[in-house]
């Protein structure tokens, strides 16, 4: 069996749902009241990603910044994935997505990055396929930490690109 | 005894913590979290795995991490920060340093929340505005075009009024004419009114500057008001500020508007006392005087919990039917007032009276003795006709309208009138007929007004492209008026239009 330990990064303004889905993934469980994080909570789970293979997922939960080259250099160091979070009821948290991307593509080029609009389930389907024009950059999924919805899939999805 | 204090009162609250290239602890002093010997230091806290990717075997390194949360055996949580420091010299263990801020990140972590919550209240608080404004804009967007659709049927009614007032009636049918001209009169006014606020309100009022001798219209408020005034047994004064330049540069309509709704307002609610209007000048800069302009009346006055929403559409406070109109008079004078960067207050004490202030800036020209502004007045005019008569094209479809045109211009007796219904047949009348003046329906079934026009001018025929071709439309948005005279149009008569108006700009530009 192999075992690979990785430290992911979620990033993204406050209140957008970063600790939300981080512990509707690794507690399954969900509250409304909103503490802020500040600095950083770091949690760890395992991953199967196949029958013969497990992920040790490093999950650092940062502080919320409205702009991401405010994060704190040394948070970032070995960090081997992003996962940038966006709330999609608030448009001040996607207003700069294309240029928050782009910073991170082109600083962490070969780092894997998953972008993800959360709170989902505040909106409908058809909404999100409507107004898809209002995000300038795709998200590769449209979360609830809420509901669960996709919550697993995503973080899933990450790790097996991890160890590729 | 020093000794024995620092060992009862000082509680150190840093952990120094030695490890190997592997990451298992050498050394701890335990302070804050108690580790064994040749464990993995990742026991503490995940924070610690993959710790050697961070770190350049072949320099120093001092690499610090602020206000991580870690958590000791008991579930208590710190708030620390960590430091590490590794040794290009291979013999030298990795040193991690633990401070524990948790008191200090508290504190931290509260304002944090606080500032977090408001921003977040204030995102959601934007996005509820922006539907209400979208809400609101098409709200206005349709009052706008419905109340000019209203204007066409009452142009009928209005120009018909005139019209059978000139016929043989007995007292009391004139009478009832006279009713229904006054009723018609108020709806227009009413539709006027909502009109211009929803046409504020969406932006689409545009003021049209013009150069004009603003010491005469302040006499011609005067005299008109003190008239009013006295009919009340109410007392009128105007203290004018004649440091304030005779001629400015300004939408004259909309100031003569803001400023007579206003002293009309102050006249309406006063039933004692005295009504004054004052206007002094501030500064002068830049071709431009700033003006206080003050009304205060000695009238019913506003109660305090209803100031901030006279300027409101749609609020009158006194409900009662014996102050009529719409209500929308102060929201048209703020709209105005705004447009014109000017701003506008309210001060009131109940039973006392009431005082509005504006302060803008009105433009003036540098040289005023060589302003000419001697027009002669349009309806003077009349007495200087070159010719005995005038042959008119009314290009018109609607019944309704013809009729009230031709029966205006019949009793004149200066006129022949030509009468096309159809846009098609225009362009070869103009050009068989010397006509001395077009009337010119913009929505006719065929070409629409605004193009014959312009292919009017276009014909190889001089007259065409001097003849006045007048617009008649009830289509009074600006951008459509800038359109028609873009087009060719010399001038607009607006639908619903009465005698009066209708002469006045048919005489105006006849020669
Ligand atoms: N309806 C809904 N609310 C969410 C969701 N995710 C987070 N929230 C709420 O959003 C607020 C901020 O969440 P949090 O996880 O602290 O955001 P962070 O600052 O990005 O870590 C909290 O009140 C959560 O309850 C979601 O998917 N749906
Ligand atoms: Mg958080």
């Amino acid at each position: 069996m192999k075992k690979a330990s990785k430290k992911i990064i979620l990033l993204g303004h406050f209140g957008v749902g970063k600790s939300s889905l981080i512990r509707q993934f690794v507690e399954n469980t969900f509250t409304t009241d909103y503490k802020v994080t500040i600095g950083v909570h770091i949690l760890k789970k395992e991953v199967k990603i196949s029958p013969e293979e497990t992920v040790s997922l490093i999950i650092w939960d940062l502080e919320g910044y409205d702009d991401i080259r405010k994060t704190r250099a040394s948070y970032l160091l070995g960090t081997h994935g992003f996962i940038y979070v966006f709330d999609v009821t608030r448009p001040a948290t996607f207003e700069n997505l294309k240029d928050d991307i782009t910073y991170l593509t082109n600083q962490y080029a070969n780092t894997p990055l998953k972008i993800v609009g959360n709170k989902a389930d505040l909106v409908t389907k058809t909404y999100l396929k409507e107004n898809k024009d209002m995000f300038a950059v795709a998200p590769d999924f449209f979360t609830s930490a809420k509901t669960g919805d996709k919550v697993d899939d995503m973080f899933i999805a990450l790790a097996k690109e991890l160890v590729k | 005894m020093l000794e024995t204090y620092r060992g009862t009162y000082f509680h150190p609250r840093t952990q120094f913590i030695t490890i190997d290239a592997s990451g298992n602890v050498l050394e701890s002093d335990d302070i804050l979290f108690p580790v064994t010997k040749g464990e993995d230091i990742s026991t503490i806290s995940a924070f610690f795995e993959g710790l050697s990717a961070y770190f350049e075997a072949e320099e120093d390194n001092d690499i610090k991490f602020t206000c991580v949360h870690l958590e000791d055996q008991n579930k208590r949580e710190y708030t620390c920060d960590i430091e590490f420091k590794t040794f290009a010299d291979a013999t030298k263990p990795t040193l991690i340093i633990i401070h524990d801020f948790s008191d200090h990140y508290k504190y931290y972590q509260e304002v944090a929340q606080s500032r977090n919550e408001s921003v977040i209240n204030s995102q959601i608080l934007e996005l509820k505005n922006k539907y209400l404004k979208e809400k609101e804009d098409f709200k206005n967007t349709f009052i706008a075009n419905f109340s000019h659709e209203l204007r066409n049927p009452l142009t009928g009614v209005t120009a018909f009024c005139s019209v059978l007032q000139k016929t043989d009636m007995t007292l009391e049918q004139q009478d009832y004419v006279e009713v229904i001209k006054s009723s018609a009169d108020h709806l227009k006014n009413m539709i006027g009114d909502i009109l211009e606020v929803s046409k504020i309100e969406v932006g689409k009022l545009a003021l049209n500057e013009e150069l004009f001798n603003f010491h005469e219209l302040i006499e011609m408020l005067e005299f008109t008001y003190s008239v009013k005034a006295k009919q009340k047994n109410l007392e009128f004064e105007v203290d004018f500020d004649k440091k304030i330049p005779k001629y400015i540069e300004a939408d004259k309509t909309r100031i003569k508007q803001i400023l007579e709704n206003l002293i009309e307002n102050a006249l309406k609610f006063t039933s004692s006392g005295k009504v004054t209007f004052s206007m002094q000048a501030n500064q002068k800069r830049a071709r431009k005087v700033n003006v206080n302009i003050t009304i205060k009346d000695t009238g019913i006055g506003i109660p305090a919990d209803k100031l901030d929403v006279i300027f409101h559409s749609f609020t009158q406070l006194n409900n009662s039917k014996k102050f009529k109109g719409t209500g929308l008079g102060l929201s048209i004078v703020k709209g105005l007032v705004e447009l014109m960067d000017g701003k506008i207050v309210v001060e009131s004490d109940e039973g006392k009276g009431t005082t509005f202030k504006i302060n803008m800036n009105l433009k003036y020209p540098i040289n005023q003795e060589q302003t000419s502004l001697d027009k002669k007045s349009e309806i003077e005019k009349k007495n200087f006709l070159s010719k005995e008569k005038y042959s008119v094209l009314l290009a018109e479809d609607s019944e309704l309208a013809q009729m009230a045109v031709l029966k205006i211009l019949a009793q004149e007796g200066n006129f022949f009138l030509d009468i096309i219904t159809n846009g098609e047949d225009v362009i070869e009348s103009v050009i068989h007929n010397e006509y001395d003046l077009i009337l010119m329906d913009i929505r006719m079934p065929g070409t629409h007004g605004d193009e014959l026009t312009k292919m009017i001018r276009s014909l190889p025929v001089d007259n065409c492209k001097t003849i006045p071709i007048l617009a008649l439309t009830a289509n009074l948005y600006d951008t459509d008026k800038k359109r028609y005279k873009k087009m060719g149009m010399t001038d607009i008569i607006e639908k619903p239009f009465d005698e009066s108006t209708l002469l006045k700009k048919v005489y105006k530009y006849l020669k």
